[in-house]
């Protein structure tokens, strides 16, 4: 298992790349599944740094990344405000430019390449769970 | 990160390295001349970016939105795997006019 804690500042985001990169590579995880893993987690991670904390307070995420021989599992935490982004309202992706809203394309990523996404609050702690099935090689 | 030219009556905008959230963020006030010409052909050059997140996804959306609204073009060219992969899945694919030159 690795882990990572980064302040509520979107500017760390490159550090998260490269934990997820280092990990990826650890667990001899291709290239293709890296990228879309990291996509997912960013957008989680993102949103977490955007709202759970009061603007202008300073708050931490915490990122822990483990496999086993049939998936990823990415844990992502934080003692913000709680807030489940699996109740999030799914998007419309048919829609012509003119209608495309501007929002929630992040969760849809996240739901769209992960296989499974839970959410708990406990010990006050949002707790956001995501895993993704490696294929078989 | 963004460099912007003029070619044939319009701007081409060669998009270079992650257009990660922090990346979006900055690109936002250098996209402005983009904005500011969406009557105009606009090219999204892709051909040396490597991978998008949704805010930038988003930035793409702002300017093909202006340009459906002032009558432009947005192209975009020679994106990656991983990116046409991320384009079909947010439904983007159809968005845009995408074009492997």
């Amino acid at each position: 298992m690795k882990q990572l804690t980064l302040p509520n500042d979107i500017e760390t985001i490159p550090q998260l790349n490269e934990f997820l990169d280092g990990f990826c590579e650890e667990q001899g995880i291709g290239m293709d599944f890296a990228m879309s893993l990291n996509l997912a987690v960013e957008e989680a991670v993102v949103n977490v740094m955007n709202y759970a904390y009061p603007q202008g307070t300073v708050g931490y995420v915490d990122i822990q990344a483990e496999a086993d021989a049939t998936q990823v599992t990415v844990t992502i935490s934080d003692s913000g405000i709680p807030f489940d982004p699996t109740q999030k309202e799914e998007v419309d992706t048919t829609l012509p430019a003119e209608e495309r809203k501007i929002g929630g394309l992040g969760i849809h990523l996240v739901r769209t390449i992960m296989d499974t996404i839970s959410y708990e609050y406990a010990d006050h702690h949002n707790i956001l769970t995501l895993s993704k099935k490696l294929k078989k090689q | 990160m963004i460099t912007i030219n003029e070619e044939n009556e319009g701007l081409r905008a060669i998009f270079e390295g992650r257009l990660d959230t922090p990346a979006a963020v900055k690109a936002q006030q250098e996209i402005e001349p983009l904005i500011e010409n969406a009557d105009k052909t606009i090219i999204l050059d892709c051909s040396h970016l490597d991978y998008i997140s949704s805010s930038g996804l988003r930035l793409f959306l702002s300017i093909r939105k202006e340009a459906g609204a002032k009558g432009g073009n947005v192209i975009i060219e020679n994106i990656n795997d991983e990116i046409r992969k991320v384009f079909m899945m947010t439904g983007f694919y159809n968005l845009f006019d995408i074009r492997n030159v």
